[in-house]
């Protein structure tokens, strides 16, 4: 009762911070809020990928397919960003599930490149079909909606817009993760064999697990390609599918906020060395390195740490199901 | 015709270079299980070496690859000693450490480079052996097929008939027996790196005076290698090799007709096939349970 | 009425004929001992039967109905459920997570009664058999702890109320008593008998062969993948073919 209490009031004041927080910004900065705002929905649909142990190499591809249907539908049927959005999920996830039926044949190795074959292949043909997809120059001219006298084409209203967009695909996900759904899903992390001793039909979760992610990452791209206006091919290769492994393990990949947590310190970190252009991607490649070999649990295991360190309470991951 | 026949001959060229980065894929990933994301950029520093020296700096192009190859060999012990090691217990980990370095040597490529458009090499061999009318290959060509045939022949001489082979091959077979038998498992796992890495640098200063340089030329480099390893089944050599130069032939033949992106996209799709079909690749076999 | 017929069922791997033509069958409610020394091919015989393995050559009928070939899942659907020899559990879960995966097929939810919480009754269910099952295997005072905290006595009694969790017709309990002592071995022997008379039928491989003689309405004995006797205790005790295979066998 105590603990809710403490969890209304904490929520209330760090929404209360999300909604103040655009105006004591600069444009520049406000721009860089909306792209994590977006980041956050892409790492932590990707961590509901990750939680049947399966590490996808697909999931950048999987924002850029939202985008280009986003993109797609706004230039060639005219549809407004309320029609887009929706569909940018539901035509990811469809992808996803087609996908299913040869990736998820294969685990771990064989599925890692496997996903990573099939992101560069979708990416390949983007760039290769220059009708519809505009090729390497991809598609520009995306527009987001207006409504009255709101220009959502502003920094601030569209960040309220995302946020919100973002905030109830994070709510559903955690649901979904403290779920029956989300139990079954570590289960067939933890020993597929025995999961599917007791009926799991781990193929099924596995893919589900992927379809799901696949959805939220599809309405993450949307939201970047109405702000940016713009979309190509390279936004979503490897180089990004790269900073998504990052933030999740440099966050840590145990808890929900972890990956959140990656992404939010690294952005600023990023803003830090931004006078450095030209070694970024190596102080990343440093990171991500030192984070493995030193914190391999993720920012988010630093207070758990502290804590057994000083005897408070023991390290664990909280995997409650259900409200008791 | 001159084409069918230019064509096999630079497929057959393409598929040396494969087989060389594409058997130190498979033994790094048999012998320590890791799969080395960066192994592309050892490849690219091989060719980048090249350049500093032959092309920028005029020194002999048979001590330029001398160097890339020790190079790349160093890099590759580096990473096996602080990355692989260190995370052998957990191949994800092994895996994102090796995303690191690929970036950490793109940015120091960079540096050494410059920004700015792709560099070549001017080919430190002249002419061209006219075997009949339709068929010229350049020396430079003959040359690069030649040294792959004899490093990939050496080194199946040595894991076939060498007690270090030997070794290799059991470490790659099953790591807990061999280490039971007295075999050192990181002593191994070095030498496997390092072939590996040797193989890597020596494929990247063969295609330096036949291909564009960049930093990002690993990129091109992993996705064949991915390819070549699955199609020809994860942990057999022999089928990184066949597959290499089948997949080579491939290649040129479908960019010859449709285009280079064309032939890409048929070789992942092929890839994710073999996956379904066979996850044991053309050559692989694998106990599953 | 048998509820499992194997009829001639082979398994090959490489060049090794791990089960060769193997036929028997087993009543409904009984408990069945399937023995043999090491190597004998008693594993093998479970995951073919629970679906882990395809089988080389022939069929296994459940329940008059041909499952050679169906996945493991939709085996453990139709009511088989194996246990592992080597310990098996959810290492990273509580003792209660662990029993509540194990129920998977009453409680299981689609997405959409997930996320708006739809489920909650079955759910509540759920929860309520998982205490039943702990409270019967006599886990209710660990339910909170780790898998992984476990005593290995334990550690097998939270493997044999995961399968039990599931509510199986047919169960296949690989070597359930290793690694207990002799105490609590005779405890879950009770247990056994038990599960047995609330009308599972039960198929044990096991070594311990006092639990076995005492448990067992009727044993199977393989040996090298194949057939070696059946019969009673009694009769296997004194079968000498048995004696030799047991005495000779590499043990
Ligand atoms: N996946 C596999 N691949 C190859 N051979 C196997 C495999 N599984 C089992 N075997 C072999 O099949 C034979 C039977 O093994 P099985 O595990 O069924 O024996 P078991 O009767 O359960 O023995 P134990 O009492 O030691 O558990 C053994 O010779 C074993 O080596
Ligand atoms: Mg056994």
């Amino acid at each position: 009762m105590n603990s809710n209490t403490q969890k209304i009031v904490g929520g209330s004041l760090l929404l209360a911070a999300l909604i103040a927080l655009p105006h004591f910004l600069k444009f520049h900065h406000q721009d860089l809020l909306i792209f994590l705002t977006i980041n956050v929905l892409a790492v932590s649909s990707y961590r509901i990928v990750t939680l049947t142990g399966e590490w996808s190499l697909i999931h950048a591809v999987m924002m850029g397919v939202g985008g280009y249907t986003a993109a797609l539908l706004f230039k060639y049927y005219e549809v407004g960003m309320w029609v887009t959005l929706p569909m940018a999920g539901i035509l990811t996830a469809a992808v996803a599930a087609l996908l299913c039926f040869p990736l998820f044949r294969t685990t771990q190795f064989y599925f890692l490149i496997g996903s990573f074959a099939a992101g560069e292949a979708i990416r390949l043909i983007w760039i290769q079909f220059v009708f519809p997809f505009g090729g390497t120059g991809g598609l520009s001219g995306v527009e987001p909606p207006m409504v009255g006298e709101i220009d959502f084409m502003e920094s601030i209203p569209y960040y309220y817009l995302a946020l919100s967009v973002v905030l109830l695909c994070l709510f559903i996900l955690y649901l979904i993760e403290n779920s029956r759904i989300g139990l079954t899903l570590h289960a067939v992390h933890w020993k597929a064999a025995l999961a599917e001793s007791v009926g799991v039909d781990t193929w099924r979760y596995r893919s589900l697990a992927f379809v799901i992610g696949s959805f939220f990452v599809g309405i993450a791209g949307a939201l970047k390609v109405h702000y940016l206006g713009t979309i190509t091919p390279n936004q979503f290769g490897v180089g990004f599918m790269v900073f998504i492994l990052i933030w999740v393990i440099v966050g840590g990949y145990n808890k929900f906020y972890g990956p959140i947590l990656g992404a939010v310190v690294l952005t600023l970190f990023d803003e830090s060395i931004r006078g450095f252009a030209e070694v970024r991607p190596a102080i990343y490649g440093a990171v991500l390195i030192l984070s493995i070999l030193f914190l391999p649990l993720g920012l988010e295991s630093i207070p758990s740490k502290f804590k057994a360190w000083s005897g408070i309470g023991k390290e664990r991951d909280p995997l409650s199901l259900t409200d008791k | 015709m001159e084409l069918i026949f230019q064509s096999l001959i630079n497929g057959l060229i393409q598929g040396g270079f494969f087989a060389l980065f594409a058997v130190g894929l498979v033994l790094i990933f048999g012998v320590m299980g890791v799969v080395n994301f960066a192994h592309g950029e050892l490849v690219m520093v091989g060719a980048y070496t090249v350049w500093l020296l032959h092309a920028q700096h005029g020194l002999s192009y048979f001590f330029a690859i001398g160097v890339a190859v020790v190079l790349v060999t160093l890099i590759g012990l580096f990473m096996e000693r602080f990355l692989f090691r260190p995370t052998q217990n957990d191949p994800l980990a092994g895996l994102i450490c090796s995303i690191g370095m690929l970036f950490i040597l793109q940015v120091v490529a960079t540096l050494v480079g410059g920004e700015g458009p792709s560099k070549q090499v001017p080919p430190p061999f002249h002419g061209t052996w006219v075997l009949f009318e339709y068929l010229r290959i350049p020396y430079q060509r003959i040359f690069s097929l030649l040294i792959s045939f004899f490093a990939l022949s050496t080194l199946w001489y040595f894991l076939t008939r060498s007690k270090l082979g030997w070794a290799l091959r059991a470490v790659s077979l099953d790591k807990e027996a061999s280490a039971l038998q007295g075999i050192n498992i990181n002593r191994i796992s070095m030498i496997a790196i390092g072939i590996g890495a040797s193989l890597a640098g020596l494929a990247g200063a063969l295609m330096a005076p036949l291909t564009n340089i960049n930093p990002h030329m690993g990129h091109n480099v992993i996705i064949t290698a991915f390819i070549v390893t699955i199609v020809g089944g994860v942990g057999s050599l022999s089928g990184a090799v066949l597959a290499a130069f089948l997949y080579a032939l491939f290649h040129t033949f479908v960019t010859v007709y449709f285009g280079g992106t064309i032939a890409t996209i048929c070789g992942l799709v092929l890839m994710v096939v073999v996956l379904i079909v066979k996850p044991t690749g053309i050559m692989g076999t694998r106990i599953s349970e | 009425m048998p509820v499992l017929e194997i009829k001639n069922v082979s398994k090959q791997f490489g060049g090794l004929m791990a089960l060769n033509n193997i036929s028997f069958q087993v009543e409904t409610g009984e408990i069945r001992g399937l023995i043999g020394p090491n190597g004998a091919g008693k594993s093998t015989m479970f995951k073919n039967i629970a679906g882990f393995y395809a089988t080389t050559k022939g069929e296994i009928v459940y329940q008059g109905q041909n499952i050679s070939g169906h996945k493991p899942h939709a085996i453990a659907e139709m009511g088989i459920v194996r246990t592992f020899q080597e310990t098996t559990l959810f290492q990273e879960l509580t003792v209660f997570e662990n029993v509540l995966v194990g129920c998977h097929i009453q409680a299981r939810s689609n997405l959409f009664s997930a996320i708006f919480k739809l489920d909650k009754p079955r759910q509540n269910i759920a929860r309520d058999q998982v205490l039943e099952v702990l409270e019967f295997m006599g886990l209710s005072e660990r339910q909170e702890q780790l898998a992984s905290e476990l005593p290995l006595g334990s550690q097998r009694a939270l493997a044999m109320s995961i399968a039990l969790a599931s509510k199986p017709k047919l169960m296949l309990m690989d070597e359930p008593f290793a690694g207990m002592n002799p105490e609590e071995t005779l405890h879950m022997m009770e247990l056994t008998r038990k599960v047995q008379e609330s009308g599972m039928t039960i198929i044990l491989v096991e070594h311990d062969m006092k639990a076995v003689m005492g448990l067992c309405d009727y044993l199977t004995v393989l040996n090298f993948g194949q057939l070696l006797a059946e019969g009673t205790p009694a009769e296997i005790r004194n079968n000498d073919k048995v004696i030799e295979a047991y005495l000779g066998g590499s043990k």
